[in-house]
C-alpha cells in the first residue's frame, strides 16, 4: 500500500490539471457549451412543434418518418458508435462546428420563406442563440489549441431548391432539417458530456487510482 | 309560285345528295389539309400545343378553313375531346391550338389528330373534310425516370371552389397504394393498371402553405406527394385615389380587399400604369405606391391600377388633373402673440405649393366648452386675431389648409394652446352671515360662495373684509383671509355694523359685497312651519312683505347634524316669494331647517319664516328609551321624556302603546292589535307627540305583563322590537309592609333602649346570687355554730365513673358523614397527637346491624390516654362557654343513655350518629379508625380521670365531662 501511495505521488508532477495553477482551462467552456445545447434542445422542441404545424399534415403528424430524399446536403448527424467512439476531440469538435455551421445558414432560408412574423421571431430568436452555440463551440476549440475549420469559398450551402424542387419536397426538407437538427443537438450534448468528462481535474483520477487500490 | 319553291328544294336536295356521294367515292387529298403538325405540353398549365401548317396557298391567298381536331387518352379509340376550329389560313402561316386538360396530362398518354375543311364562300365546291392526320401520341412523364411513384400535378395553384383531378403513376403493379388529403384518404378511379385518378371538387383554402396530398406504399417508405395551392379570389381594388401633397410626386392609394391567402411568392401584384405617358410602375405595397410627377407640366393622368396574381387579373382606372388633387400638408410654426386678458394673435406657416396657389385655412378656436371658426386666406404665412376671450382662461386653436382654387382636402391639424391674461374680478361675492350672540356679544359668522372661473378672471388669492361701525361711521376692522377660505368668524358689539368683502387676484379687487349686521339676531318668535320635500327639493313660499324689500334670502344646512352644519343660502329677487330648494345633499330621513331672510332697503336681513321638512321621510328606526316607575297591583307609569322628536327620520305623530297580557283582554281605549309574529297584545295610541308619560292601569296583581313604546309616523311606526316585561306585585303586601315595618323598628328600638340599659335591667330583673364565701354569714356560722362547717368546694368531689364514647368509621360511609357523625364521639378520647400505641380496649361487637363492617375492620382499640386532657375539668365551672351547637348535639346523641350506670355505660348502635348533627365540628379531619363502626365502651379507672395539668384538650373532651349529664 506504501508503495502504491509512492507511485503516485511520483506521478503527481505528470498531471496536467495540478500543474497548472491560475488558469481554470476549457473545462468551464465546455460546461456552457453543452448547458447552451440542452437549453437549445429544449428551445427546439417548441420550434419545431410551431413550424411543422405551419407545414400542415403529414409533417406534424407524431409517427410521420418520411425517407431522407432531397436532405443529402444536411450534415448528417446519426453515425456508428464505434466511430463516434474512436473520434478525437478535435475531429469531433470540428464535426460539431461544421454541421451547426450548415443547420445555421439553412435554418435563415427557412426564416426568409415563413409567412408569418410570428414564426419569423421565433426562429430569428432560435437562429441568434443557434449562432451563440457556434461560438462557443468555437470558443472551446480555441482554449484546447484547435484550429477553426476554414469554409471552402464557394461551397456556401444555400437554402435556393432547383425548378425541380417541388414544394412537397421543400417540406420534406424542412421537416429534415428540423429533425436533423435535433439529432444534432442530442448528440452535441453527449460529445460534450464526455468531453466534460475528460477535461475533469486529475485530482479526481488520483482518488479513484487511490481508491482501485483498496483504500 | 308554289311550284317554284318545290322545284328549288327538290334540286337542292340532289345537289346535296350529289356532294356526300362526291366526298365518300373520292380518295383524291384535299390540296389544303393540314401538316407538319407538332404537339408539345405545358405542364404547370396542363395544355397541349398544336401547332400545324396549310401548304398549297397561294401567295396571299386567305382561305377561311374549318379544323377538326379529335384528341384520345390511354388508346386512340378513346376519344375524350372532338373540336372545330374555324379560322382564316394565310399563306406560310404556322397555326396554333391549345387545349387545357383536367387530366394531368402526365397521368395518361394522349392521341391527337386532325383535319380539315374549306369553310370558304369564294370557293363553295370544296367544302368537304379532308383525311385525318396520322395520330400523334403525347406522353407527359419522362421517360428516363425510373422512380417508382409519382404524383400529379405537381405543385399547383387554383383558386378556392376549382375542381382539380389529381393522379398517381406507379411503376409496380404489385403495390398497394394509398393516397392522403390532409391525412385524409382519398378514394380514387382507376384509369389503368397503375394509374389512379382522384377528383376534388370545390377545393377549400385551408393554410398559406397550401393543402398536402400524398400517396405513399403500403409496404415499404415510398412516399410522394404534392402541395395544392388553394387561392382566395383576387379583388378588384377599391378607392383607388391619388393625389400630391408638393406636386412633385403624387401618393395613390387603394385597397386592396381580401387577402389571397397565399405566401408573399404566389401573392398578387400591383400595376400602376400611366396611358399619357406610357409610364410603368410596379408598386412594391400591397395597398399605396408613388408615383414621380415629371418635370413637364403634364396635368392630366389617366392611371390603370392592375392587381394580378397567377390565376387572375383585375384593373381600376382613374382620369384625374393633377391640379385638382392637392392635399396640402398640415401648417407649421403655429405661434401666439400680443396674448392680453381678451385678445391673442395667432401667426403660423404653410408649405409652399406652387408660386400661383391660394390657401384656404381654417382656423378653429376651442375655450370654456364653445368652438369657434375662421377661414383665412393664405400664400405662405397665416396670422389671425381672436378677440372677446375671457380673462384667464386657457384655449386650444388648430389650423388646417386646403388648395383655395380647387378644394380636394384638408390638411391635417396644427394644434397649439394658449392661455389670456388675468383680469380684476368682475363680479362681487355672494356673502351671507350666521348671527349668533354668545354671552352679550354679536358672533356673526361670514359666508361667502367661491367666485366662478368667469367672474373670478384669474386666481383669488385673498379676500378682503372691512367692517364699519356705522354708528361712529368709521372702519373699524380690516381682515384680509387667503383663499381658498369661504368664511370667517368675527365677534361684534352690540352695534350695528357694515361689512364690505371683497375678492382680489393678482390684478385687482372685485366689486365690494355689502351686509349689514345689527346686534338684535332678529324676530326669534317666528312660527315654524312643515313642508314637504320631494326628491327634486323643497318648495318653499312665503308671504309678501308689506315693507320694501330689496330681496329675499332662503338659507339652510346641507348637513345638519354635523356640528359644521354646511350653511347654503339662496338670493332671490324682491317679487319672489317662492322657490325651490334643491340640493345634491339632501338625504332622505334628515329633518331639513329652512330660515327666510327679507332684506331690507338697508341691507338688512331680518327672519321672516322658519320651515322644516324632510326630503323623504322614513319610519322610525329606534324606539324610545322607556322608564317604568310607580308600579303598583293595578298600574305603572311609563316615561320617554328623553326621546327627541327633532332627530328623528320623520315627523312624530304620536306614540303607540302596546300591552301583552296573559288575560289578552284590553281595556277601554286600548284597541286589540296584531304584531308581526301573530302575537295579540293591546294598543293605545297617544296622538299628542309632545306627550312623553303614560300610566297604564286596570291591571291585575300578581300578574305578567309586556309593554312596548313605538312612535308613529305619516310613514309608519318604530321597530317592534323586545318587550319589556312587568310583573305587578301582590295586593296585600304594601299593606303588610306598612305595618311590619313599624314593628320592627319599635323592637329594634326596645332592643336598643335594652342593651342601653342592661345593668338596670339586671339589677331589677334577676340580680346576682350572693357569694357564700363572701357573705357574712358564714363567718357568723363559723363562729358561732360550728367551726368545722365549711363550704363543700367542687373539687373535692371525686367522680367515681366517666364515660367514653368511639365511632368506627365505615368503609361505606361518605366523607361528609364521616365528618359530620365523628365528633359526636371521638372527642371523647384523647386527641391523636397523643397517641400513643394500642392501649386497653374493650371491644363489643354486634353483629345485628353490620355483619360485615365487622368481619372487614379490626376490632379498634380506643387509646386510653394517661392522663385526662388539662382543661377538662377546669372548664366544667363555665358550660356557656360551650358552643351550642355542640352542646345541642351532644346532649342529643346521649339522650338514650339509660341513667344509673356508674361503672360502664353501654351506648348502642341505635345512637349511631345519624341524627342529623352533620353541621357539628366539621373541622375535624377524619380519622383513620382504628375500631369498626361499632361503638365501644370501656372502663377507665377513676384515677385516669383527674384534672389535667395542661390546657391542650379537645373541645369534645370537656363535652364528655359536662356537668350534669354523665356524673351521678
Amino acid at each position: 500500500m506504501l508503495a502504491c501511495l509512492c507511485t503516485v505521488l511520483w506521478h503527481l508532477p505528470a498531471v496536467p490539471a495540478l500543474n497548472r495553477t491560475g488558469d481554470p482551462g476549457p473545462g468551464p467552456s465546455i460546461q456552457k457549451t453543452y448547458d447552451l445545447t440542452r437549453y437549445l434542445e429544449h428551445q427546439l422542441r417548441s420550434l419545431a412543434g410551431t413550424y411543422l404545424n405551419y407545414l400542415g399534415p403529414p409533417f406534424n403528424e407524431p409517427d410521420f418518418n418520411p425517407p431522407r430524399l432531397g436532405a443529402e446536403t444536411l450534415p448528417r448527424a446519426t453515425v456508428n458508435l464505434d466511430v463516434w467512439r474512436s473520434l478525437n476531440d478535435k475531429l469531433r469538435l470540428t464535426q460539431n462546428y461544421e454541421a451547426y455551421s450548415h443547420l445555421l445558414c439553412y435554418l435563415r432560408g427557412l426564416n426568409r420563406q415563413a409567412a408569418t412574423a410570428e414564426l419569423r421571431r421565433s426562429l430569428a430568436h432560435f437562429c441568434t442563440s443557434l449562432q451563440g452555440l457556434l461560438g462557443s463551440i468555437a470558443g472551446v476549440m480555441a482554449a484546447l489549441g484547435y484550429p477553426l475549420p476554414q469554409p471552402l469559398p464557394g461551397t456556401e450551402p444555400t437554402w435556393a431548391p432547383g425548378p425541380a424542387h417541388s414544394d412537397f419536397l421543400q417540406k420534406m426538407d424542412d421537416f429534415w432539417l428540423l429533425k436533423e437538427l435535433q439529432t444534432w443537438l442530442w448528440r452535441s450534448a453527449k460529445d460534450f458530456n464526455r468531453l466534460k468528462k475528460k477535461m475533469q481535474p486529475p485530482a479526481a483520477a488520483v482518488t479513484l487510482h487511490l481508491e482501485a487500490h483498496g483504500f | 309560285m308554289a311550284l317554284f319553291s318545290v322545284f328549288q328544294t327538290t334540286f337542292l336536295l340532289a345537289s346535296l345528295s350529289l356532294r356526300t356521294y362526291q366526298s365518300e367515292v373520292w380518295s383524291e387529298p384535299l390540296p389544303w389539309a393540314p401538316e407538319s403538325l407538332k404537339v408539345s405540353i405545358n405542364s404547370t398549365r396542363q395544355c397541349l400545343h398544336l401547332q400545324w401548317s396549310v401548304h398549297n396557298l397561294a401567295y396571299h391567298q386567305e382561305l377561311k378553313m374549318v379544323f377538326q381536331i379529335e384528341i384520345s387518352r390511354i388508346k386512340t379509340s378513346n376519344v375524350i375531346w372532338v373540336e372545330d376550329y374555324s379560322t382564316t389560313v394565310k399563306w406560310n402561316q404556322v397555326l396554333h391550338w391549345s387545349w387545357e386538360s383536367k387530366l394531368p396530362l402526365e397521368c395518361a398518354k394522349h392521341f391527337l389528330r386532325m383535319r380539315s375543311a374549306v369553310d370558304d364562300a369564294k370557293t363553295p365546291e370544296q367544302r368537304f373534310w379532308s383525311n385525318w392526320s396520322s395520330w400523334e401520341e403525347v406522353d407527359g412523364k419522362k421517360g428516363g425516370d425510373r422512380r417508382p411513384l409519382f404524383v400529379f400535378p405537381k405543385d399547383k395553384l387554383v383558386e378556392e371552389g376549382s375542381n382539380v383531378t389529381i393522379c398517381y403513376v406507379s411503376r409496380s403493379q404489385q403495390n398497394n397504394i394509398s393516397c392522403y388529403l390532409e391525412g385524409v384518404r382519398m378514394q380514387g378511379e382507376q384509369l389503368g393498371p397503375n394509374v389512379s385518378m382522384f377528383n376534388l371538387n370545390h377545393v377549400a383554402f385551408i393554410r398559406e402553405t397550401g393543402t398536402n396530398i400524398y400517396c405513399k406504399v403500403d409496404q415499404g417508405d415510398g412516399i410522394k406527394g404534392i402541395v395544392l395551392f388553394v387561392s382566395k379570389v383576387l379583388e378588384e381594388p377599391k378607392d383607388f385615389s391619388c393625389e400630391t401633397q408638393d406636386l412633385m410626386t403624387l401618393n395613390c392609394t387603394w385597397d386592396p380587399g381580401r387577402d389571397t391567402g397565399l405566401l408573399k411568392q404566389l401573392s398578387q401584384s400591383y400595376t400602376l400604369f400611366e396611358s399619357f405617358s406610357g409610364k410603368k410602375t410596379l408598386c412594391k405595397h400591397k395597398s399605396w405606391c408613388s408615383w414621380q410627377v415629371a418635370p413637364e407640366s403634364q396635368e392630366t393622368y389617366n392611371f390603370t391600377l392592375t392587381a394580378e396574381n397567377y390565376l387572375r387579373k383585375r384593373s381600376v382606372y382613374l382620369l384625374f388633373n393633377l391640379t385638382h388633387r392637392v392635399h396640402p400638408k398640415a401648417p407649421f410654426n403655429v405661434l401666439f402673440k400680443n396674448v392680453s386678458a381678451t385678445n391673442a394673435t395667432m401667426t403660423w406657416k404653410v408649405h409652399t405649393i406652387g408660386n400661383y396657389y391660394t390657401l384656404l385655412c381654417q382656423v378653429d378656436l376651442y375655450g370654456e366648452g364653445k368652438v369657434t371658426q375662421h377661414n383665412i386666406s393664405v400664400k405662405v404665412d397665416g396670422e389671425h386675431l381672436f378677440g372677446g376671450l375671457e380673462p384667464d382662461t386657457q384655449y386650444m386653436a388648430q389650423v388646417r389648409c386646403a388648395n383655395a382654387n380647387r378644394f380636394w382636402k384638408w390638411s391635417e391639424w396644427t394644434c397649439q394652446n394658449f392661455t389670456t391674461a388675468e383680469a380684476a374680478p368682475s363680479e362681487a361675492p355672494d356673502v351671507w352671515r350666521n348671527v349668533k350672540s354668545v354671552q352679550g356679544d354679536c358672533v356673526v359668522t361670514l359666508f361667502w360662495k367661491p367666485l366662478s372661473k368667469l367672474q373670478a378672471n384669474g386666481k383669488i388669492l385673498f379676500y378682503n373684509i372691512v367692517i364699519e361701525n356705522l354708528d361712529r361711521s368709521s372702519i373699524s376692522k380690516l381682515l384680509s383671509i387667503p383663499a381658498p377660505a369661504n368664511g370667517t368668524e368675527v365677534i361684534l358689539d352690540q352695534c350695528l355694523y357694515q361689512i364690505h368683502v371683497t375678492a382680489n387676484n393678482s390684478v385687482g379687487t372685485s366689486p365690494a359685497s355689502v351686509i349689514i349686521v345689527s346686534g338684535d339676531p332678529g324676530n326669534t318668535e317666528v312660527e315654524e312651519e312643515r313642508v314637504k320635500g320631494t326628491e327634486d327639493g323643497f318648495s318653499l313660499s312665503w308671504k309678501p312683505q308689506p315693507r320694501n324689500v330689496t330681496g329675499y334670502v332662503v338659507d339652510w344646512c346641507d348637513h345638519p347634524r354635523d356640528p359644521l352644519c354646511d350653511l347654503q343660502w339662496k338670493n332671490l329677487g324682491p317679487n319672489t316669494t317662492s322657490t325651490v330648494v334643491s340640493s345634491g345633499a339632501f338625504r332622505p330621513g334628515v329633518r331639513y331647517n329652512f330660515r327666510i331672510y327679507g332684506i331690507s332697503t338697508e341691507s338688512v336681513p331680518y327672519l321672516l319664516e322658519k320651515k322644516t321638512g324632510y326630503s323623504q321621510e322614513l319610519a322610525p328606526s329606534d324606539n324610545p328609551q322607556v322608564v317604568m316607575s310607580n308600579l303598583t297591583s293595578h298600574s305603572f307609569t311609563l316615561s320617554w321624556k328623553d326621546y327627541s322628536t327633532e332627530s328623528q327620520p320623520s315627523f312624530i305623530q304620536g306614540y303607540h302603546v302596546y300591552l301583552k297580557s296573559k288575560a289578552g283582554q284590553c281595556h277601554s281605549g286600548w284597541e286589540k292589535a296584531v304584531l308581526s309574529d301573530d302575537a295579540v297584545c293591546c294598543k293605545y295610541k297617544i296622538d299628542n307627540p309632545k306627550q312623553k308619560t303614560f300610566v297604564v292601569e286596570n291591571l291585575q296583581p300578581e300578574s305578567f305583563y309586556e309593554f312596548l313604546v313605538t312612535p308613529y309616523t305619516s310613514v309608519g311606526e318604530g321597530p317592534h322590537g323586545a318587550f319589556t316585561k312587568v310583573t305587578t306585585p301582590d295586593e296585600y303586601s304594601p299593606i303588610l309592609i306598612r305595618i311590619i315595618l313599624p314593628m320592627v323598628f319599635c323592637i329594634l328600638l326596645l332592643m336598643i333602649i335594652c342593651y342601653l340599659k342592661s345593668q338596670w335591667m339586671k339589677e331589677k330583673c334577676y340580680p346576682d346570687i350572693p357569694d357564700p364565701y363572701k357573705s357574712s354569714v358564714l363567718s357568723l356560722i363559723k363562729s358561732k355554730e360550728n367551726p368545722r362547717l365549711t363550704i363543700m368546694n367542687i373539687k373535692d368531689c371525686v367522680p367515681d365513673s366517666i364515660e367514653v364514647l368511639n365511632k368506627q368509621e365505615g368503609t361505606r360511609k361518605s366523607l361528609t358523614e364521616t365528618e359530620s357523625t365523628k365528633p359526636t364521639y371521638l372527642y371523647l378520647l384523647p386527641t391523636e397527637t397523643s397517641y400513643s400505641g394500642p392501649g386497653p380496649c374493650i371491644c363489643f361487637e354486634n353483629f345485628t346491624y353490620n355483619q360485615a363492617a365487622s368481619d372487614s375492620a379490626s376490632c379498634g382499640h380506643v387509646p386510653v390516654p394517661p392522663k385526662a386532657p388539662p382543661s377538662q375539668l377546669g372548664l366544667l365551672t363555665s358550660p356557656e362557654n360551650l358552643p351550642k351547637s355542640l352542646e345541642k348535639n351532644y346532649m342529643n346523641s346521649l339522650g338514650e343513655i339509660p341513667a344509673g350506670e356508674t361503672s360502664l355505660n353501654y351506648v348502642s348502635q341505635l345512637a349511631s350518629p345519624t341524627s342529623g348533627d352533620k353541621s357539628s365540628l366539621p373541622t375535624n379531619p377524619p380519622e383513620p379508625a382504628l375500631c369498626s363502626e361499632y361503638k365501644m365502651q370501656m372502663a377507665i379507672p377513676l384515677g385516669l380521670a383527674s384534672p389535667p395539668s395542661s390546657g391542650s384538650s379537645s373541645l369534645s373532651s370537656i363535652t364528655l365531662l359536662e356537668e350534669g349529664e354523665h356524673y351521678h
